[in-house]
């Protein structure tokens, strides 16, 4: 086991490598890091009920200055739905390489990622569609993407497959989804923050809610700073729960075919890219929206519905709660 | 036999590999339990689905599970399991149709057709059966399964959608179980090609109320003999094997073309450059030149030329058009839009083109509607309202009339115009298991309930007459509006009601998903009724002067290579030509050698007797 990671390890390191050889050889768009590059390795994998998922194997981000942490242990040690939340920071670059685990198929499985940039290779599409290369992993060969969180890219994007199964729709219907966030080289995000609209510091936020609005049900995942960025599966229309204050910020993407409204109880937020203030947005397939709050502000503690406003999605259970405790 | 054994020990593995599966699976939230982050983790996981089911347009796997293709998935107590809507082009309702008394949190029961899913945990241990109202035969289910106890639970008491609660041992829970296993898998539908019909379930140990029995006391085997009727008929009967699958089409289904005078097919019109999507049920115009069909799974009515096949028109309609039927005055047409709420209305002819929608009524999801003879008066059976619709044709105004019976999906009325029989394809509760309501079309009431299961004792499976149909389907009436003819698709019955006391009179034995049924011209006179049903691949012939089986015909076609699965299977609509009704036939026979009917219709027609027109 040991000896077979430290191959991977070291195959890693000549991907690696060779990519920053590469690099120094093209243009702007794969120049070196003006950030950190986080080297990171997920798994295409079946769940026991049949849906897809992505899995973190591996997740070690090096400094500029060369320094490695390994990050690894922040993640569940299996696959989820939604896949794990790639977070980054304006100026990163993430070396991404997917393995192909889903038993029984050889068919291609891939990531394509929205929002950062990339090179057509990295485009997560079969070589029909993008002319050039099957962008994508098959059994017992990884392939790896190259994304750059680059100035301008900042916000909250989904990655999914693009192969599997569908050359054009690919498997995200199946749980084959996540998201990246890539935070502002600021480190500020506005906010209604006690009636004012105000700059708060990323730093600041406590926890972040991811929550997928697919079909009729949420699928949810949390981001724990107080944890040092623990990431906690919460599957599908789960409690997610603050303390009352902390700065808590949601992001709320849509997948499929159908159209939501995405509404909390007792909270007002910005819309996104925006001064005005709402308590309920449309989100649309892969669109999304962030914001922050400040949990129970002017309301207090309580059990906070949230749910999706189209009367249908109700009736169907598309719901959860926000449960803000003292 | 290779196959079954084959099938079998893939069921058994397959069925390990699930409850394997579950054992290992990952248990969320894990990680949260720890104390160092306890006190800072304030969210709960939601459920974590352990096994899917997905609605397909794929016959028999309507309700698929991903993992191993079939309609089965076995959970244990807590565990949840994700029901969505994927491979399929129209809308569907996720209803439980039976499970074990007082479970937590059930029915399931979508109130509208839809698109969207559920996540649903299940406590108590048995067995849970899913359909969809829309499209009922759409079977998935899940088994509870405590793995405490031995053998695969199905419980002890069975709670059904219309309020009944039956012993899990009972006759009634027996069929259902037998007509959910063979539903769900092809190779277990009748085929008449074969000698004999084998239901071989594999040897799974079933606990039932504490009590443990194999699978294989549902297994059943019986001859198949075919034989065609003494005396021919006249013209030709079209039927909808809807299940069949075709090379080059992604979408099952075709509409078979049978002669009444040989009993053979004469062809099959798949509709491949098209896609054909479950072809469900068939009109004609009054020349006989068009077919109009319609895509059940699908949203489209489809317009093909009655003698050569070739597809002439296809036009969207709405969500699951079921039925179509023209007005006898003008040959306009009228689709029943059956996850919808409405008739929509389109123009005569080769090409026709919506003009208008009659809405029915919130949630009525119209499905096997009817017109009456004069052409004035449409009736619809409101399969999600317990209730028909009867609608002026010329001011368009809609009567609804309750009438409490559960899913009405057929209706059929008499030559008078003055009464319609209505299938309610679950009964009328709490009373009747299975019903026909009676409904007086001058004063738009309900006149009575007929029970069809009157002489049927669902607990022990005694039946002690002729009262014994269980969840009927299409129920024409004769054109001399002396009987109804019903098709029962889980007794597998055909049941015969004389108007004139509202009584069954006769039972006769169908196929397994026993479906549609229509009156075609019998040469020399007299009647007969045509019955396809779902789950076997032959048209059953009945004698309507002698209320007897007069034949039965192979609905397959061995020598096309083309048809690669479920060859003749689905029968649904059926549509015999002449039409048999007297005002409808008057019209055609009214353009006796005018040069508009083909020599072939010219033909029949002059094979009618006096009496079948209607006495002109």
């Amino acid at each position: 086991m040991t000896k077979q990671l430290s191959a991977k390890r070291s195959f890693l390191w000549c991907f690696g490598l060779l990519v920053c050889l590469a690099g120094s050889l093209l243009p702007a768009y794969a120049a070196e890091p003006q950030g950190e590059t986080h080297l990171i390795t997920l798994k295409a994998a079946n769940l026991p009920s049949g849906q897809l998922a992505y899995q973190m194997l591996a997740h070690k981000i090096r400094s500029k200055g060369g320094k490695i942490r390994d990050v690894t242990d922040r993640y569940k040690q299996a696959p989820t739905v939604p896949g794990p939340t790639i977070v980054l920071t304006e100026g990163d670059v993430a070396e991404v390489t997917l393995e192909h685990g889903i038993k029984g198929s050889k068919l291609p499985v891939s990531i394509h990622v929205h929002g950062v940039h990339y090179k057509i290779e990295d485009d997560g599409t079969i070589k029909a569609m993008n002319k050039k290369v099957d962008s994508a992993a098959f059994p017992g060969k990884p392939y790896t993407y190259r994304w750059e969180a680059a100035p301008g890219t900042a916000g909250t994007w989904p990655y999914h497959d693009h192969t599997f199964g569908n050359p054009m729709l690919g498997s995200e219907d199946k749980g084959l989804y996540g998201a990246v966030i890539v935070n502002p080289k600021s480190g500020k995000v506005p906010a209604l923050i006690d009636g004012e609209i105000v700059d708060v510091k990323l730093s600041d936020v406590k926890r972040e809610f991811v929550l997928w609005m697919h079909e009729t049900t949420f699928w949810g995942a949390e981001i724990n700073h107080l944890l040092d960025g623990r990431q906690i599966p919460l599957w599908s229309n789960p409690t997610v729960g603050a303390r009352l204050g902390e700065l808590i910020r949601f992001h709320v993407i849509g997948m499929g075919t159908a159209f939501h409204t995405f509404h909390l109880h007792g909270h007002r937020w910005l819309e996104h890219g925006t001064s005005s203030v709402v308590d309920a947005v449309n989100i649309g397939p892969i669109y999304r929206q962030s914001f922050v709050v400040k949990a129970g502000e002017g309301v207090g503690p309580g059990a906070w519905h949230y749910h999706c406003h189209v009367l249908q999605h109700m009736q169907s259970g598309m719901m959860g709660i926000f449960r803000v405790v003292e | 036999m290779k196959r079954k054994a084959i099938k079998k020990s893939i069921l058994l593995g397959l069925m390990l590999f699930v409850i394997g599966g579950a054992q290992a699976k990952y248990v969320p939230g894990q990680s949260a339990k720890k104390p160092a982050a306890e006190d800072v983790i304030l969210s709960e996981p939601g459920l974590m689905p352990s096994a899917i089911l997905e609605i397909t347009d794929e016959p028999g796997h309507w309700f698929k599970d991903p993992v191993d293709g079939d309609s089965l998935v076995v959970v244990k107590p807590g565990e949840a399991v994700l029901l969505k809507m994927t491979d399929t082009r129209t809308e569907h309702t996720i209803t439980s149709l039976l499970w074990p008394s007082n479970a937590s949190g059930f029915p399931v029961d979508q109130e509208k057709p839809s698109s969207v899913s559920v996540t649903k945990s299940f406590d108590k241990p048995g067995l849970y059966v899913f359909t969809c109202k829309v499209h009922p035969y759409v079977f998935g289910a899940v088994v509870v399964d405590d793995p405490k106890t031995e053998g695969l639970d199905i419980g002890s008491e069975i709670q059904l959608i219309t309020g009944a609660k039956v012993p899990a041992t009972s006759d009634i829970a027996t069929k259902l179980l037998r007509t959910y296993f063979v539903a769900t898998t092809p190779d277990l539908w009748r085929d008449y090609s074969k000698p004999t019909w084998n239901v071989e379930l594999p040897d799974i140990p079933l606990n039932i109320g504490g009590k443990v029995v194999s699978l294989t006391a549902l297994n059943i085997s019986v001859p198949n003999k075919l034989f065609n009727p003494a005396t021919p008929g006249i013209g030709e009967v079209w039927v909808d094997t809807q299940f069949e699958i075709i090379d080059g089409k992604t979408k099952p289904g075709s509409a078979t073309q049978v002669d009444a005078t040989t009993w053979a097919i004469k062809k099959k019109v798949k509709g491949v450059d098209i896609n054909m999507n479950h072809p469900h049920n068939m009109w004609t115009d009054s020349q006989y030149r068009y077919i109009y069909q319609t895509e059940w799974f699908d949203k489209r009515l489809t317009t093909f030329d009655r003698a050569t096949g070739k597809i002439l028109n296809s036009v969207e309609v709405g969500e699951s058009p079921s039925h179509v039927l023209t007005r006898p005055t003008d040959d306009s047409l009228y689709v029943a839009i059956n996850a919808g709420e409405s008739v929509v209305k389109l123009s005569a002819g080769k090409t026709p083109s919506v003009i208008s929608a009659i809405n029915t009524g919130p949630h009525t999801s119209p499905h096997g509607h009817y017109i009456t003879e004069n052409g004035k008066l449409m009736v619809t059976p409101n399969a999600l309202a317990s209730s028909v619709s009867v609608v002026d044709l010329n001011s368009e105004k809609v009567t609804e009339i309750p009438t409490g019976g559960v899913i009405p999906i057929a209706v059929w009325g008499n030559p008078a115009g003055t009464r319609a029989y209505v299938a309610n394809l679950l009964g009328t509760p709490p009373a009747m298991l299975s019903s026909m309501s009676v409904i007086d079309l001058k004063k738009k009431t309900k006149i009575t309930d007929i029970n069809l299961a009157e002489d049927y004792d669902p607990i022990t499976g005694k039946v002690t007459g002729e009262a014994y149909g269980l969840l009927p389907i299409q129920t024409p009436v004769s054109p001399d509006g002396k009987y109804v003819v019903t098709a029962n698709t889980l007794s597998a019955t055909i049941t015969i009601v004389d108007t004139a006391t509202n009584k069954v009179i006769k039972s006769l034995p169908c196929e397994p998903g026993c479906h549609g049924a229509h009156f075609g011209l019998k040469e020399g006179g007299g009647y007969y009724a045509y019955v396809a049903s779902k789950f076997a691949n032959e048209l059953i012939i009945v004698d309507m002067d002698k209320l007897e089986i007069a034949g039965r015909v192979l609905l397959a076609d061995r020598k096309d290579p083309t048809i690669t699965a479920n060859n003749g299977m689905g029968g649904q609509g059926v549509l015999p030509l002449p039409l048999s009704e007297h005002s409808r036939l008057q019209r055609t026979s009214r353009l006796a050698d005018s040069g508009k009917l083909t020599p072939e219709v010219e033909g029949w027609l002059k094979k009618a007797t006096k009496e079948q027109v209607g006495g002109i």
